[in-house]
């Protein structure tokens, strides 16, 4: 890799007492680099918040330890946070104030000069095209307006490391795109971004690595390809079940294993070399007006998340929601 | 940048939060402290000069720790549950600016409904007031202890058993404090009880401080009083630093 680690995270174990007693996290070994996005993937209560939490000395570990850009982030919270900027799942309420104003008035209490977060707080408002609602009153915008207000109120002074918790949801298409391209250039200016997600899709095309996290330990930590490897030469076969097919007993193609099937959207993985065969059979299946329809896609990250934690914790997918 | 700018920047951010809030919030004080004078005055009928300048003299502390034990502990109770602290204690801000912030926003607010109930004191009883110099410095104390121990509480408790414990307190405060009337009213044990609480040497600071000619201010309360400052600012300052 070569880049300067920014964030080291060893053996690191937490469990809740009086909550029933939760390990939330369960020796995570865990590492960031400067230019990096790294992925942190895990359905609800997989531990992640608990992992952000202990850099910023919120949550003190039972056993491990945190280094972030050379302190001992469990001895020196304080200095944890003066190097961390954190964007949480839930958005920080800020009615009274203007996007314009919190985004500004954070800067200047993480310590930035009054005319470098005033320049730097205009160039997101563009970057992001919130200058339209730039000085509407909080109470006033809409959900994704408010999430991309949190976002720059994270980054407007950020920090050498930048925890990012869901920073999509609820924000349109267009806008998601240059939300992507600010978290693209936070690494690019060398910082290490930590991208808490359990949007599979949209996060393989941004991060560098991957690690998925189930029951407070880390399953897997790889770059995209590194995970998807052992499923190149298999294509993800998706088809739309036609009203009364299932009642009527349908089946796949015996190339296709099946994976998941859901009110009538069934979905399964098939070899590359059966491929061709397996498009002239649903081919035949939409004449006989048994599907709807059917597509193969290269098989995804996602394929390989529900692997590795299994369907009970099937992830969200592009229209999740908010999570709680 | 200093601590000091830091919190004032924090100040501001929690005065603007509240700034939709901010003239009702203001009224409610102004209101609530009027309402005690006369209130009260209504309950006594007519109290003789020595009575009314007790209730005179009380309504500005009620006004103070009402602030401090009340709407402090619903202001923090709320930015938990809203989710707005734990974000807010992951910048690099010392944390004990957190009660300082919180605790400017509240005094200011709280500021003209004491003036403005002095005044309507002074008015209704036809009281004459003998101000020490001490006065401001004597009223910040009070609002910080009162501030401090609200913060504590809303810190320790789950936030919908500190909202409850408030309710409770706006009650006891109000009828079973010698605030608005001498304690020697009270039976002995309750006497008692308020040497050790915060609440009678606050009233007689302020009270002494307001009319100093008339009433003055034991020394054994200030200790109580100051020692009840400090350790509420120490746990809060604790709760503040915990960590999970």
């Amino acid at each position: 890799m070569g880049a300067t680690t920014v964030l080291t995270v060893r053996g690191l174990r937490k469990r809740y007492r009086g909550r029933g007693g939760v390990q939330a996290n369960d020796g995570i070994d865990l590492e960031v680099a400067a230019g990096q996005v790294v992925g942190l993937l895990g359905h609800n209560g997989a531990g992640k918040t608990t992992l952000v939490n202990h850099v910023v000395g919120l949550v003190r570990p039972d056993a491990g330890t945190i280094h972030l850009d050379g302190v001992d982030a469990v001895a020196q919270p304080a200095e944890a946070r003066r190097r961390t900027c954190i964007q949480a799942q839930a958005n920080v309420p800020i009615t009274g104030l203007t996007p314009r104003r919190a985004i500004e008035l954070v800067g200047r209490i993480r310590g930035a000069e009054r005319t470098a977060v005033r320049a730097r707080t205009d160039e997101l408002l563009d970057a992001l095209d919130l200058r339209p609602w730039a000085d509407t009153p909080a109470e006033k915008v809409s959900g994704g307006i408010a999430r991309l207000t949190a976002f720059a109120m994270t980054v407007v002074t950020p920090g050498r490391l930048v925890v990012l918790d869901e920073p999509t949801n609820d924000v349109d298409p267009v806008r998601r795109r240059l939300l992507w391209g600010q978290i693209r250039a936070l690494a690019d200016e060398g910082r290490a971004v930590l991208l808490v997600t359990h949007n599979v899709r949209e996060a393989e095309r941004v991060v560098d690595r991957l690690a998925v996290l189930d029951r407070g330990r880390v399953l897997a930590d790889d770059t995209p390809a590194g995970l998807t490897a052992h499923l190149q030469g298999t294509l993800t076969v998706e088809a739309d079940l036609s009203p009364g097919a299932v009642e009527a007993g349908w089946r796949w193609h015996p190339a296709v294993r099946e994976v998941s099937g859901a009110r009538g959207r069934e979905v399964g993985t098939v070899g590359a070399a059966d491929a061709a065969e397996v498009v002239g059979w649903a081919q035949g299946e939409v004449a006989a007006h048994r599907l709807e329809r059917y597509a193969l896609t290269p098989a995804s990250l996602e394929d390989v998340y529900v692997d590795l934690v299994g369907h009970e914790h099937a992830p969200q997918g592009e229209t999740a929601g908010v999570a709680a | 940048m200093s601590t000091v700018q830091q919190t004032l920047l924090l100040t501001q951010w929690q005065f603007r939060r509240q700034a939709t809030m901010l003239p009702l919030l203001v009224v409610v004080q102004v209101f609530l402290a009027i309402a005690t004078i006369l209130g009260f005055g209504l309950v006594i009928g007519d109290p003789p000069p020595e009575q009314a300048l007790y209730l005179a003299t009380g309504a500005p502390t009620i006004t103070l720790v009402m602030v401090g034990l009340v709407m402090t502990p619903q202001m923090l109770s709320q930015s938990r549950t809203e989710g707005s602290l734990d974000w807010m204690r992951t910048l690099p801000v010392p944390r004990g600016s957190f009660l300082v912030s919180d605790l400017l926003v509240w005094t200011l607010i709280a500021l003209p409904g004491m003036v403005l109930g002095i005044v309507t004191g002074v008015l209704r009883f036809d009281v004459d007031l003998s101000p020490a110099p001490w006065l401001v410095p004597a009223a910040l104390l009070v609002s910080l202890t009162a501030a401090a121990v609200g913060y504590g509480m809303a810190s320790l408790l789950k936030p919908t058993l500190a909202m409850l414990m408030t309710q409770v307190l706006v009650f006891v405060i109000l009828l079973f404090t010698p605030v608005s009337f001498p304690a020697d009213r009270m039976p002995g044990w309750l006497q008692t009880a308020h040497e050790w609480f915060p609440f009678e040497p606050m009233a007689q600071l302020i009270r002494s401080g307001l009319a100093h000619d008339t009433f003055s201010m034991p020394g054994r309360s200030l200790v109580v009083l100051l020692a009840w400052c400090a350790a509420s600012v120490a746990g809060a300052t604790w709760a503040l630093r915990r960590r999970a």
